[in-house]
Order: C-alpha cells, then sequence, then structure tokens
C-alpha cells in the first residue's frame, strides 16, 4: 500500500531531475540582448546578432600597419653626391623581434619588423645608384639584410652576421639589376626569420625613367599564426581582406603599374588574377618588355614582376589568388575604378 | 566534566589542525609564494562542442576549457575565413560558453570543419561527418518522436511483462534460471550505458570535465541513491507477504526507466544528427532488445500477486522515459546532460543487480553458486550481446 505512495515520489524525482536537466541544456539560450548588430556576409547576406560581430575588417582607427600608405610609399633615401658624380642613396634599417602586432581584427602575432612593419620600408634607388643601408639590429636573435640583386659577397648579408642588441652593419653596393626585387633576413632558421615578417621591397629604376604611372607595391604574404607550417591568413600587404573592405583607388584610362613581390612561404605556389582586365607583364621587371600579356600570373616564392594595366570602364574589380583558398583567407582586394577627370588634361604623375 | 571538555577540546583541535594547515598553504600560494605559479605558460585551449545547422547558418557552441580567460576572433569553414556573430560576446572565462553564428550556405550530407581562432592565432576545430539540418519540435515531430519511444520503451516492455503467467508456473530452480538472466541483462545494459557515456563525453565534453570521471562519480552517486531509497521501499513493504516482489519490480521498473531515458537521447540524438538510416536499425534493435527488459520486471513480480494495473503502470514507468528522451535528444541534444542521463541510467540498473541477487540469495536453495544462476547471467549477457549487435 505504501508502494504506490513511494512509486509515485519516485516518479516525481525522476520527473523533477529530467526538468532540471534543462538547466543544462538551456543557460546559454536564456539571455536576452536588446541591443542589435548588423553585419554583411561574404554572399552579401545582412545579419543581426544581439552579440558581437567576428569578421575581419580593419577600422582605420585601428590600424596598426596601414596598407593604404605602404601601398605607394617609396622610400628614395638620404641622397647625396659623390665626387664622381654618383648618386649615393643612404637608408637607415632597425630590425626588432619583440613587437605584437595585431594582424587581423583580434588576431596578435609576434612579427619580427624592419622599421616596425611587416613588410619593411620600400627601398628605392635608380641603376647604378650606391645605396647605403646602415642595419642596426635591436632585437634579441641575430638578422641580417639579405638583397637580392647584384653585389659583393661580402655584402650577402648571409655569413655576416649582426648580433643582437645593437649589432650594427652597412650594407653598400651599387644598385642593380633594374626591376623588383625583395630583401629578407637570412639567418637560419631561415624560414622562421621570414615568415615571421624580415622582408622587404627593393626596386631598381632604369635610368631611363618608366613611363609616368600610377605605381604600387603589393607584397603577397601570410603568416602561420599557429605554428602548423600552414598559413592562417593570406594578404596583400599584411593585413587580411584589407584592400577588399578598403578598395584601391585607381582612374580610367591611367596607367597602373604594380610592383608584385611573392613572399609567402610553405604554399609552393600564389598567384595573381585581375578582373575585368588584362596586364602586360615583366617577370622580375628586368625588360623593358613584357614577356606576357595575361589575367592570371603564377609566383613560387620570393618570384615577382611587375604589371602594367589600364581600365577603360570605371566601377569595382575584384583582383586576387586564384589559389581561392588563399583569397577566402585574406588574399583579395579591390580596385575601384573611377572615371578619370583628368582625362583632358596631361597625364598625372603618381607615386613618383 | 572537565575532563571531557579538554578531550572534545583536543578533539576539535586535531580536526581543525589539518585544515588550518592547507588554508595556510593556500594563502602562501596565492600570496608571498605566487612566484611558484609563474613557473610555465599557461595554454589557452577552447572546446568546440556542438555544431547545428541552421537555415542559411551554421552555429557553434564554444567553450573556455584552459586555464585562461580567452577572446575568440575569427571563425571560419573548412578552413576558409567567414564574417560571423558571436553572443553573447567574444571573451570567454573558465568554463564560459558562447554561441558562434555563421552564415553560411551549407550543403546537406556533407562534412564540414568547423574553425575558431583565438585572439593568439591558435584555431581550433570540430569536424562534422554530415551536416543534417537542426530539428525543429513542429507537431509532427513530437508526434514521431513519441511514437518511436513508445516502440522503442513502452511496447516491448509490455510485450516482455506478457511472460509473467509463463514464468508464474515454472519451478524454483528454473525461476532462478530466468532472475539471473534477467541480471545478465542488465549487467550488460549497465556496462553499455557506460561505455556509451564515456564515448559521448570524449566526443563532445571539454577535456577539462574529466569525462570518464564524471561518468564514474554519477554511476556510484545514482547507485547509492537508489540503493538506499531502494531498500527504504523494500522494509517498508516488509509488513506484508506479497509486496516485496512488487517493490523489486518497481525498483527494476524505475532502474530501466532511467536506462531507457538514456537510449531514447540516443535514438532521439541520431535522428537528430541526420543519422536517419542507422536509426531505423536503431529502433528495430532496441525493440528487440528492450522486450527483454519487460521480462526484467516480471521475473520478480511473478512471485507476488499479479495485478494487471500495478504491472500495466510499471511498464509505463519503464518505458515512457524513451519518450522524453527522444523528445530531449532531437530537439536539445546536450552531451552534458545525456552523459549525466546515462550514467544515473547505469548506477540505476547496478542497483537493481544487487537487488535482484539479494532476492535469489534469500530465496533460492542454493544461493548464488547454483548452475542455474551462472548459466543465467551468462545467457542473459549472451543475449544481450547478440540483439546489440542489431543496433
Amino acid at each position: 500500500m505504501n508502494i504506490s505512495k513511494s512509486g509515485t515520489m519516485i516518479i516525481i524525482l525522476i520527473v523533477a531531475v529530467m526538468v532540471s536537466g534543462f538547466y543544462f541544456v538551456f543557460p546559454d539560450r536564456i539571455n536576452a540582448e536588446p541591443e542589435e548588430k548588423i553585419f554583411v556576409t561574404h554572399t552579401g547576406g545582412i545579419v543581426k546578432t544581439s552579440g558581437e560581430v567576428l569578421d575581419p575588417i580593419y577600422k582605420i582607427s585601428t590600424v596598426e600597419f596601414d596598407p593604404e600608405k605602404y601601398l605607394r610609399e617609396f622610400n628614395y633615401g638620404r641622397v647625396s653626391t659623390t665626387p664622381e658624380g654618383k648618386t649615393v642613396r643612404e637608408f637607415t634599417i632597425i630590425a626588432e623581434d619583440d613587437k605584437s602586432m595585431e594582424i587581423s581584427p583580434g588576431v596578435f602575432y609576434n612579427v619580427w619588423t624592419f622599421n616596425g612593419t611587416v613588410p619593411g620600408p620600400t627601398i628605392r634607388a635608380t641603376e647604378g645608384d650606391i645605396v647605403k643601408v646602415k642595419f642596426i639590429n635591436n632585437g634579441s636573435k641575430s638578422h641580417t639584410m639579405h638583397f637580392h640583386g647584384i653585389h659583393p659577397a661580402e655584402m650577402d648579408g648571409v655569413f655576416e652576421f649582426v648580433g643582437p642588441n645593437g649589432g650594427q652593419f652597412t650594407y653598400e653596393f651599387e644598385a642593380g639589376p633594374v626591376g623588383v626585387h625583395p630583401y629578407h633576413c637570412h639567418v637560419m632558421p631561415l624560414e622562421e626569420h621570414i615568415v615571421h615578417g624580415l622582408y622587404g621591397v627593393y626596386i631598381v629604376d632604369p635610368k631611363v625613367a618608366r613611363p609616368p604611372a600610377d605605381e604600387m607595391v603589393m607584397v603577397l604574404n601570410g603568416f602561420d599564426t599557429d605554428f602548423d607550417t600552414e598559413n592562417n591568413f593570406y594578404a596583400a600587404n599584411t593585413i587580411p581582406f584589407y584592400y577588399q573592405h578598403h578598395p584601391i583607388q585607381i582612374f580610367t584610362d591611367e596607367l597602373i603599374r604594380v610592383y608584385v613581390v611573392n613572399m609567402v612561404e610553405f604554399d609552393p605556389i600564389n598567384n595573381l588574377h585581375l578582373h575585368g582586365n588584362l596586364y602586360h607583364y615583366y617577370p622580375t621587371g628586368t625588360d623593358t618588355v613584357p614577356s606576357f600579356y595575361t589575367d592570371m600570373i603564377t609566383l613560387s616564392q620570393t618570384e615577382r614582376g611587375i604589371m602594367e594595366f589600364e581600365y577603360d570602364y570605371p566601377g569595382k574589380y575584384l583582383f586576387h589568388a586564384h589559389k581561392v583558398e588563399f583569397s577566402e583567407k585574406g588574399w583579395v582586394g579591390i580596385f575601384l575604378v573611377k572615371e578619370n577627370p583628368k582625362f583632358v588634361s596631361t597625364g598625372v604623375e603618381y607615386g613618383s | 566534566m572537565e575532563v571531557n571538555k579538554t578531550s572534545k577540546g583536543k578533539l576539535l583541535a586535531s580536526g581543525l589542525v589539518p585544515f588550518a594547515l592547507v588554508i595556510l598553504l593556500i594563502a602562501y600560494i596565492f600570496g608571498p609564494g605566487g612566484e611558484l605559479l609563474e613557473l610555465g605558460t599557461p595554454l589557452p585551449e577552447i572546446t568546440l562542442e556542438q555544431v547545428y545547422f541552421m537555415k542559411g547558418e551554421i552555429q557553434v557552441s564554444v567553450r573556455n576549457s584552459g586555464p585562461i580567460p580567452v577572446e575568440v576572433v575569427m571563425a571560419d569553414v573548412n578552413d576558409r575565413i567567414q564574417p560571423s556573430a558571436i553572443e553573447p560576446d567574444r571573451f570567454l572565462g573558465r568554463f564560459e560558453t558562447s554561441l558562434v553564428r555563421i552564415p553560411f550556405e551549407w550543403n546537406e550530407a556533407e562534412p564540414y570543419i568547423i574553425g575558431l581562432t583565438i585572439e593568439d592565432g591558435t584555431r581550433f576545430e570540430k569536424e562534422i561527418k554530415a551536416a543534417a539540418p537542426a530539428l525543429e519540435p513542429t507537431g509532427n515531430l513530437i508526434g514521431f518522436f513519441a511514437i518511436i519511444g513508445t516502440y522503442v520503451g513502452i511496447i516491448p516492455v509490455m510485450v516482455g511483462l506478457l511472460w509473467l503467467p509463463f514464468i508464474k508456473r515454472i519451478s524454483k530452480a528454473k525461476y532462478n534460471f530466468f532472475l539471473a538472466i534477467t541480471v545478465g541483462l542488465l549487467l550488460f545494459l549497465g556496462i553499455d550505458a557506460i561505455e556509451e557515456a564515456v564515448e559521448v563525453s570524449n566526443e563532445f565534453l571539454a577535456r577539462s570535465f574529466n569525462g570518464a570521471l564524471l561518468v564514474a562519480t554519477v554511476v556510484i552517486l545514482s547507485f547509492l541513491g537508489l540503493y538506499y531509497s531502494g531498500n527504504k521501499l523494500v522494509d517498508r513493504a516488509k509488513s506484508s507477504p506479497y509486496s516485496k516482489p512488487a517493490a523489486l519490480g518497481l525498483m527494476i521498473a524505475i532502474g530501466i526507466g532511467l536506462h531507457n531515458f538514456g537510449e531514447g537521447l540516443a535514438i532521439g540524438a541520431a535522428v537528430g544528427l541526420g543519422q536517419i538510416a542507422f536509426s531505423t536499425f536503431l529502433i528495430v534493435g532496441f525493440t528487440l532488445h528492450n522486450t527483454s527488459e519487460g521480462f526484467a520486471i516480471a521475473a520478480p513480480m511473478a512471485k507476488g500477486k499479479p495485478i494487471i494495473g500495478k504491472l500495466f503502470a510499471m511498464g509505463l514507468i519503464a518505458g515512457t522515459p524513451a519518450i522524453f528522451g527522444a523528445w530531449l535528444g532531437g530537439f536539445v541534444y546536450s552531451p552534458f546532460t545525456a552523459i549525466i542521463f546515462l550514467s544515473i541510467g547505469a548506477g540505476a540498473i547496478f542497483q537493481v543487480i544487487v537487488a535482484i541477487l539479494k532476492w535469489i540469495r534469500e530465496e533460492g536453495d542454493k544461493g548464488l553458486s547454483s548452475a542455474s544462476v551462472a548459466a543465467g547471467i551468462a545467457i542473459g549477457m549472451m543475449i544481450m550481446y547478440l540483439t546489440s549487435i542489431l543496433v
């Protein structure tokens, strides 16, 4: 007779336990948030959320490294002339390896830098100029600067380690050959020194200048933030998706010249596809006659060249790796082509 | 009096001294001895617990399962970065969870790897073998699960109960044999539930929860709790000779009910995860499998006065939880809940085993050492193993 009573008690107990089980199921769904934020997906969808938006959009105010500025910034050095009449260009480059940079919104990575940025400053000289680079290593490891190009063995930055905490070395050589070249640290383990960001672009202009153009530099790079020898991020000029959210503004009927250098590690190739147009391509920039007229080039490590093109029609045009994995991890940008207001007047020289 | 007081004081002191020392030690580590803790670098860790495939959106619940606070900063699908949202926010303290919503036009039955990156650039991922839409609790589905639960829980148990008249008429040795079969069946179910719970914890639960130990703890707590209340129940029933079998039957029914709740969860989750074909098999298997559960309830009841109503009620106690389990598993599957209920079920089953063995020892002539008991347990295990292959 008591059994049925105890039985009901136990049934009630079971039900109570089951109901309390819902606590484990629902805890994070009970919170109601009044404030809603909106974001746009890659396919154009608009999504509302009561929480926070995770989107690799850089705001101008939060930029530590400004791809906008880097794009068209060329450093010609402190210029002087030798008694023989040669132009001397002096640069000071300081290496550091303790900086933590926000390489994508919210993602902090220990970058190793030349003059505080990845990539380092774009060094530009004319063929035959004397280039003097005073290199100071303020890092905690040995570093060097190894320029691609023609120079004496002792200026190659391979065997002359520059010690940490203030070690110095002056690289001096005659600029050449004409073209676009990378420079990077050449201390072992080399992969580590390069992927942390010790690289930059070195441009040698021909003595007879190239035609005036809107010139820009694009270093194709990537970051392996979790050290599994696979890049987590790719970009043109370090910041993933930057030029997608902040399109590069150019004008119709104006010559655009892009110095492109592939510094992506781990992946054997990278490539560059331009939308709505084709470009003349000068591999390594060493020749004045283009080798290709194409919308797609394939680049291996430190492979580089010069692209030249003009847009006929205004509008938005993508450029990106056609290895689309890279573009979906940040290596994608937009040219915003505007109607050229100065088309009727003589050409304006940009970036030089 | 005086002596008593000092000895009491001593007793109290001897009880408190170790406590005081421990408190002192902890205070030292958090205070002047803090340097000791600065050795080594704590590594952040997050666990992607569950992935839900909604219309045009993938949702993933993420828990900070590491020793330090983290910030979730980026989401990806198949290693491709996707703009997304995190609710309520991206800052996760220890054990805190958030829900990441990734707008994504996913394709049914395709595999996906969902990744989340934290502020130091470390990426964590979870692989989904086949995307299946999250189930919405529509009237149709609720009914569907209720029918499945009835098939798996109530019907087989009721069918099993029909063995009662048969068991009633057989000799004592044979009766013990059938009781022992029940023990074998239950033993198998208990081990099965523990295995299932450990599996779920390995797949879904953050390591910091110590899944296997959680299972062990809940199994033992459940066993102890039911053992205590079960004995109370049987003690109270002692006043009338016919109610002890009924009390034992009720205990078995409750234990099996808890177990069936766990089975319901598994079936609901299988449907929820889109393993429909597998689920049909599961239902056929469970139906066969669970007929033996009705038998388990009927066996001790055979000694008592058979009351159809009581028997029917016990069948319901044992069977209906499967329906609730299927609802919960299908609509709001939570690995944590599943582990808890599977473990409670296992503890309940072991408690029932102990109760039946006690019953056999008290009622039987040779106790537990008889050939019929040993053979019964062995056959029970084998029946369960063979029917489990169907599941």
